[in-house]
């Protein structure tokens, strides 16, 4: 018997097998419930490797879980298979308070990290709404959100380094810090479909000094909108911009009077740093509130009082739980200035579909989701509620936002992906899977819709801006270049001066001079890559609004390819990018939050080129400026590592875009992924030390 | 099968078992609540993986009896789960129905203690007080092997866990009390108490005399709740009769009960007459409930009629007791005594409110599992060296009792009651 070869493997009486057992990892926070084959709770990262590995032999589909608090059926195992639980791994290995890092284990408890975090002074920034059971393994799989994600980021932003368990039962590990492309940030968000996350290196930020909430009623949805947008053109990043509709409020007040104001639309707003900063910051907050049209202003700084303001939000879930069995809890995001938009299409739908949706969101980052209470156990109903959410989601990805702000796509809104993505970037997506999983094995059948399912609408996001001449000139060069040709890719050639070898087709993208969008509506920036940075910098001083590049010579795109700063993540939303094929990929979008799909435009960081040429990339503007390093390091093309050069094939698959940075193989069958990851990454040093 | 309940009474109002078990959404904010889900990272020993199991098997889906079963054994009925949901699931109830559904019979043993408490408890009383005496000779270890090979190893167990087995009851003890005319409450005397712990229902008694006036010892039944969670619901039903027409007997005065297990299920009565036929004594148990409160309820209610803390040099800290924390809410309640009397010396421990493996027959069935949650349990006692450990029902306190004396020898169990009647005494004393 094959299972019991693993049973060996493993720690006693961790394999289980049992009907009963297997039917409670059937399900995870949605809907979708399938019965697992059997089920491994992993008791340290070998246990992971060896049952990787074993289904690698076998070819057996495998599917890590850790709190399965997720909400887009993520861990549900479609296809059987082995469910391996990353619960009982629940070590925090260290904790440097001088370092603001710590090295955990995947199944460790958000809330339990805060905790300890807490004790030196310090906090886990990603919050999000289940932070009391979810794990970091899970947090960071499905790339979490939060409130505070607004000011702090999403879990990608806090996590400097990881150890994978890869689809062949080789261990990786991949830190921020390692040359070339960025694997790191393919494999944080991946929803498990790309191997196992066995080991987080995470960043903790230093607790504020003071913090100051604010709740205030609004006239209108239009009006609470209008003030978060003067809030950020002020300059101020609130730690948290939450709003709530008048439903959800009376919900809740029904329950329990908080004295939450009745108005149409309630922003709760939290502001933290320095004691004068947050006094200042809070005196803005409120005037701009007032001006905005706010009748209802109330403000706390004392805990106590804080958490009074707090309790509606928070209790706001909690209120729609008792209404019936289930909630339907959809996730979509639009650019902000559209929420005002959504809102009405989400009323229309609602109607259309007779169901009544409460509205919760992240009024800051454009994050919005509709709680809609149903009972399962009524088809007709859960069958209208179904259509009434995917019409909504299509709404949002209409309005130029995208289907998952923090949740995932999973299984529910695989198929969705197609409204969102172009036939071409799909494939992409698929030949990324493909490069490291070749069998499908690891999480099989989420994240995009599967072979004969059908999309329904088609794609229907609005056109991505035109390409400029110049940009269409390069897509044709690559078009009718002769086959087998080659590619220089280059900018200012400031990075890399080698000369372009005999024969080789240059593609200069010094002439993609276009700065395509500058929207201070949403504070975001799309950019043709030929731009200079320090043109750009003057430029966008001139309309009183920063970027997060450092001020150097040469082009945008020299600088995203050649990632001489890890902090150029940060702010990377969107990118169009020109493949060797002659495709033209649109990645990302101009929303700042946003897990649907693998996050391909921090992937493409530090590619050298290799990958594809980016065309265009959009980022996040800021009203201050905001800190970068003053001088960068002498850039010098990386080696990549193995999973690199596979991911490489993804996206170029004969090798034909500055094939001498990277050495290229026809085949990698037989090869491990990953090296071991101790001959593996030139810089080791930089992560605090695992105690074993 | 047992005779099972078929419909029980929500935080959202009345349910059939179907329709309760399916108000859990599957969310999973539950999961950190359970000990046994965090000492094992097994979902189907989670409040969540629970509620599925039973909603399956109602729906005909799951047909596995002895995993089922496992995993609804290993439910501590703390109730700490339902605390952390938000549309108050009730889990336990939910998995003592699982149980009753896949229970062929009662064993023999729970079926013989109920009738013997149920027709005569006096005869249960020197059954008891033989056993005692075996174990004081020092006849009851060498039985153990017995005892197991017998099927009885429960028995072998709680032989192996309790230690204090006292000679003489409350009711030997109270024997010369004689009741007031117009008692300020009634002593609802639980088994702990009154049989293993009799120095805790003397504790009460002083205490409670001195806080509320002169009460009354009227030698109540059995609450039934041996049975109704691992016997017949028809012998609880009958007990739970059986103690309603006695309080009816004896005026509207408060009912006071010592051991929050107990009192937590007097609290429930309504919910064994859900039945149409039983409409009148739905009635009469509702009723009945309004009267009983928990001794703990008062220290709290009189916290400030306690004498300020007395100096004893020991940290003192509080163990909820999980029926009087989830199902009845105490938390701050018996704090505030606590505190009051202990003064500075008054610790709060991490997981307080965390159950410590007792839990009724759990800590002589699942041993193991059990001594994982004790051995937690006695880790955050050490971590603030408490020397004296408050808590309110019979369960913790043996529990408790066992976890000290295995590993931590510098702490003692003891019921608030005793530390309210200590303080009180001292005072007089001073």
């Amino acid at each position: 018997m094959r299972l019991a070869e693993l049973r060996e493997q493993v720690a006693p009486g961790s394999l289980l097998c049992a009907p009963a057992e297997l039917s409670a990892y059937s399900y995870d926070g949605a809907l979708d419930r399938a019965r697992p084959d059997a089920v491994l709770i992993a008791r340290s990262a070998e246990d992971v490797r060896r049952a990787v590995a074993w289904c690698a032999a076998w070819q057996v589909p495998f599917i890590a879980r850790g709190a399965g608090t997720n909400l887009s059926g993520g861990c549900i195992p479609v296809k059987g298979g082995l469910v391996i639980s990353l619960a009982r791994l629940d070590r925090i290995l260290s904790l440097d308070a001088a370092g603001l890092a710590a090295c955990v284990e995947p199944g460790v408890v958000n809330l339990a990290l805060q905790r300890e975090a807490e004790k030196v002074g310090l906090f886990y920034a990603p919050d999000p709404a289940s932070f009391r059971v979810s794990t970091i393994g899970g947090n960071a799989a499905e790339n979490a959100g939060g409130p505070r994600c607004l000011k702090y980021g999403v879990t990608t932003n806090h996590i400097r380094a990881a150890e994978v368990v890869l689809p062949d039962g080789s261990l990786g590990r991949f830190s921020l810090d390692d040359e070339g492309p960025e694997l790191l940030s393919l494999l944080v968000g991946a929803e498990g479909t790309l191997g196992i996350l066995t080991k987080l290196w995470v960043k903790l930020t230093p607790l504020p000094e003071a913090t100051r909430t604010i709740l205030a009623g609004f006239p209108s949805i239009e009006a609470a909108v209008a003030c978060v947008s003067s809030i950020i053109a002020a300059g101020i990043v609130p730690r948290a911009l939450e709003a709530m509709d008048r439903p959800t409020v009376e919900s809740v007040e029904a329950g329990r009077p908080l004295g939450y104001p009745k108005d149409p639309a309630v922003l709760l707003i939290e502001l933290d740093g320095s004691r004068a900063d947050c006094a200042r910051e809070a005196a803005e907050v409120e005037r701009l509130c007032r001006e905005a049209g706010a009748a209802a202003v109330r403000a706390a700084t004392d805990p106590v009082e804080r958490e009074r303001l707090w309790e509606g939000r928070r209790g706001a879930y909690a209120a729609l739980a008792r209404l019936a069995p289930n909630v339907l809890v959809e996730d979509g995001v639009v650019p902000r200035d559209k929420l005002p938009d959504i809102v009405r299409r989400i009323q229309e739908i609602s109607a259309k579909h007779r169901v009544k949706a409460y509205l919760l969101f992240h009024a800051g980052d454009g994050n919005i989701h509709p709680n809609i209470a149903y009972d399962e156990r009524d088809a007709a109903e859960t069958a209208r509620v179904k259509a009434a959410g995917h019409e909504m989601l299509q709404a949002c990805v209409e309005l130029g936002g995208s289907l998952s702000g923090e949740h995932g796509i999973g299984l529910d809104k695989r198929d969705a992906m197609a409204w969102l993505f172009t036939p071409e970037t799909l494939r992409l997506f698929r030949r990324v899977k493909d490069a490291v999983d070749p069998r499908h094995l690891a999480n099989p059948d989420k994240l995009f819709p599967i072979p004969g399912s059908k999309p329904g609408q088609g794609f229907v996001r609005p056109p991505a801006g035109a390409s400029s001449e110049y940009a269409n000139l390069l897509v044709d060069k690559v078009r009718s270049a002769p086959a087998g040709s080659v590619f220089r890719v280059r900018g200012a050639s400031t990075r890399w001066r080698d000369a372009t070898a005999e024969g080789a087709v240059e593609l200069l993208t010094a002439g993609l001079g276009r700065v395509s969008d500058l929207d201070k509506r949403n504070y975001t920036l799309t950019v043709e890559t030929g731009v200079s940075v320090h043109a750009l910098h003057r430029e966008l001083e001139g309309h009183g609004v920063f970027v997060r590049l450092p001020r150097c010579g040469g082009t945008v795109g020299g600088l995203l390819a050649t990632r001489p700063w890890a902090g150029l993540r940060e702010d990377i939303l969107g990118m169009r990018v020109l493949l060797s094929n002659g495709e033209v990929v649109e990645l990302g979008g101009k929303v700042v939050k946003n897990v649907a799909g693998y996050d391909l435009p921090r992937l493409l960081l530090g590619s050298w080129g290799t990958y594809g040429v980016i065309l265009e990339v959009t980022m996040k503007l800021h009203a201050r400026a905001v800190a970068v390093p003053a001088a960068l390091p002498e850039p010098k093309p990386p080696r990549f590592s193995p999973l690199a050069l596979r991911v490489r094939r993804a996206f170029d698959l004969e090798g034909r875009l500055n094939p001498w940075l990277a050495p290229s193989s026809r085949t990698f069958e037989g090869v491990p992924i990953a090296s071991k990851p101790d001959d593996f990454g030139r810089n080791p040093k930089r992560l605090p030390p695992a105690p074993e | 099968m047992a005779e099972s309940l078929g419909r029980l009474i929500t935080d959202l109002g009345e349910r059939s078992l179907y329709d309760a078990v399916s108000q859990c959404s599957r969310c999973g904010y539950c999961e950190q609540a359970c000990p046994t889900y965090v000492a094992t990272g097994d979902e189907s020993k989670s409040p969540r993986g629970r509620n599925q199991i039973v909603r399956l098997m109602l729906e005909g889906k799951l047909d596995d009896k002895a995993s089922s079963m496992e995993a609804l054994s290993t439910c501590l009925t703390c109730g700490a789960c339902t605390t952390a949901c938000y549309a108050k699931v009730p889990v336990a109830d939910i998995v003592l129905e699982g149980r009753r559904l896949l229970r062929g019979e009662t064993h023999w043993l729970v079926r013989k203690i109920c009738r013997i408490m149920i027709a005569s408890p006096g005869f249960f009383a020197v059954l008891l007080k033989i056993g005692f005496l075996l174990k004081k000779l020092g006849l009851s270890r060498p039985a153990r092997p017995l005892l197991r090979a017998a099927g009885l190893s429960v028995l072998a167990a709680m032989d192996e866990h309790v230690e204090e087995t006292p000679l003489w009851n409350l009711d030997d003890a109270t024997r010369h009390r004689t009741n007031p005319v117009k008692a300020a409450y009634r002593y609802f005397a639980a088994c702990g108490p009154r049989y293993l712990f009799p120095r805790v229902g003397l504790a009460t008694l002083s205490a409670l005399d001195e806080l509320k006036g002169a009460g009354a010892y009227l030698n109540n039944p059995c609450c039934g709740l041996l049975a109704h969670n691992y016997g017949e619901l028809s012998d609880a039903r009958e007990l739970a009769k059986k103690n309603i027409e006695h309080a009816e007997r004896n005026g509207t005065e408060p009912i006071v009960g010592d051991c929050s297990s107990c009192v937590a299920f007097l609290k429930s009565y309504p919910q064994l007459f859900l039945k149409p036929e039983d409409a009148a004594w739905r009635e009469r148990a509702a009723a009945f409930s309004k009267r009983v409160q928990d001794a703990i309820e008062i220290y709290g209610e009189c916290a400030d009629r306690l004498p300020p803390a007395i100096a004893e040099g020991v940290e003192t800290t509080y163990h909820d007791s999980c029926r009087a924390i989830n199902p009845q809410g105490l938390k701050e309640q018996p704090r505030r005594a606590a505190k009051k009397a202990a003064g500075a010396s008054y610790c709060e421990m991490e997981g307080a409110d965390a159950c410590c493996g007792g839990a009724g027959a759990f800590g002589f069935v699942h041993e193991e599992l059990s001594d994982d949650l004790l051995k937690k349990k006695v880790g955050n006692v050490a971590s603030v060296q408490a020397g004296v450990v408050i808590t309110s029902s019979t369960s913790c306190l043996i529990q408790l009792a066992r976890g000290f004396r295995k590993y931590y020898p510098d702490a003692k169990a003891l019921h608030l009651s005793e530390f309210v009647a200590g303080a009180l005494r001292k005072d007089h004393g001073a």
